[in-house]
């Protein structure tokens, strides 16, 4: 049996033909020292540390776990409908479930959108800043409990990849590949169709009412 | 001005000296994450994040190996942690311009043999193919890729081997090109 360490000759062919192997470009210095400052500079304002995007998501959370559990409150007196009694240790998992449904519902309308544009190749200016609204949303929910349901992690992480790539689209030139390439991915992993089994069918009240 | 009074004013809040350490390693960086990511968006990501690890952490950089190496254990930990990530998801692009390409100054591979060998490199176990791409494509030492990924010399060095040895395999159909 031949030693590959004791083949130059294999070796010296295998480094030549391997400089064609992922042939890097030439580097687009100012593009990313820009980016550099551009990151650093925002996270001068507000640095969101693991801690602190938890903390954040909690938060956010709860207010939307409280604003919900008084609408429904409210309903019930209202429409004088039979209330379902839940115990309190119940309560925070329904925050984050109903919270997840809002973000996925969110997400789903902004993807279905985007599949539109990207047919033109166009992208509405003002998409990008809800796409990247979203990201900064699908990252506080990958570090909140919503994230410890089986089913939503992977597709949490899905969702940070696609919405990570439409925030980053070159302004003009390249910019339907890209959306082509992005399109391809979601299709490949079943995003939206994944997406919206997530999502129950019904506008977002009837969700939330049927979540609590 | 040599590197360690560079670093010294980077963690001095000097501006302009970070430019200068960026604009010092930046081509290598950016070189190891598109080699191993194969997408110029990625690499650009990777290659940010990075940086902002590096300045962030310049802190407990103490000098005891070259600024060099200690970067590329960032870019590495980076880029493969990235790449597990996206592994499921995304398409690598199999289209590569040469027109783009940069630094090489050896002839072409032959078409055939470029997707083939594209197709067998991306085939070999992740510890194999950082290793084949970073000392074999890219030309690091056994002793910069241990340190970058926390091995054993000798461990990259059987990597290497082994994945030279996946890829003889994969590649005997051009057996005649090396032979002769």
């Amino acid at each position: 049996m031949i030693d590959q360490d004791e083949d130059p000759k294999f070796e010296q062919w295998l480094k030549d033909a391997a400089q064609s192997y992922h042939a890097p470009r030439a580097t687009p210095r100012e593009k990313i020292w820009q980016r550099i400052q551009q990151t650093r500079r925002n996270r001068h304002v507000i640095e969101l540390r693991p801690w602190m995007r938890w903390a954040l998501a909690a938060a956010a959370v709860l207010v939307i776990g409280i604003g919900i559990g008084r609408w429904t409150a409210h309903q019930a007196v209202v429409v004088n409908a039979p209330v379902v009694a839940t115990t309190d240790a119940t309560r925070p998992d329904l925050a984050y479930q109903v919270a997840a449904q809002q973000y996925l519902a969110r997400t789903e309308v902004l993807l279905t959108d985007f599949r539109a544009q990207s047919a033109h190749g166009q992208l509405d200016p003002q998409f990008v800043a809800a796409a990247r609204d979203l990201l900064t949303t699908t990252r506080l929910m990958l570090d909140s409990p919503a994230a410890d349901d089986a089913r939503l992690q992977p597709l949490l992480e899905d969702l940070e990849l696609v919405l990570a790539q439409i925030t980053q689209l070159p302004t003009a030139t390249g910019r339907k590949n890209e959306m082509d390439l992005i399109n391809q991915g979601m299709n490949q992993r079943s995003v939206l169709t994944r997406l919206r089994t997530a999502t129950p069918a019904g506008p977002a009240p009837a969700r939330a009412e049927g979540a609590l | 001005m040599d590197e360690t009074q560079l670093i010294a004013r980077v963690r001095a809040g000097d501006s302009a000296a970070e430019r200068a350490l960026y604009d010092a390693h930046v081509d290598r960086v950016y070189r190891l994450a598109f080699r191993l990511a194969g997408d110029d968006t990625l690499a650009q990501d990777f290659t940010q994040e990075t940086f902002i690890r590096a300045f962030d952490r310049l802190g407990s950089f103490r000098g005891e190996a070259a600024f060099s190496t200690w970067l590329h254990a960032i870019t590495t930990s980076v880029v493969l942690n990235g790449l597990r990530k996206v592994k499921r998801f995304r398409q690598r692009e199999a289209d590569i311009d040469d027109a783009h390409s940069i630094g090489v100054t050896r002839r072409d591979a032959e078409p055939d043999l470029k997707a083939r060998l594209k197709k067998a490199v991306d085939e070999l176990p992740e510890g194999y193919r950082t290793v084949f791409v970073m000392h074999d494509v890219e030309g690091y030492t056994h002793e910069e890729i241990g340190v970058a990924l926390g091995v054993e010399t000798g461990t990259s060095k059987a990597q290497l081997s082994r994945a030279r040895a996946k890829l003889r395999v994969a590649l005997s159909d051009f057996a005649r090109e090396w032979v002769t």
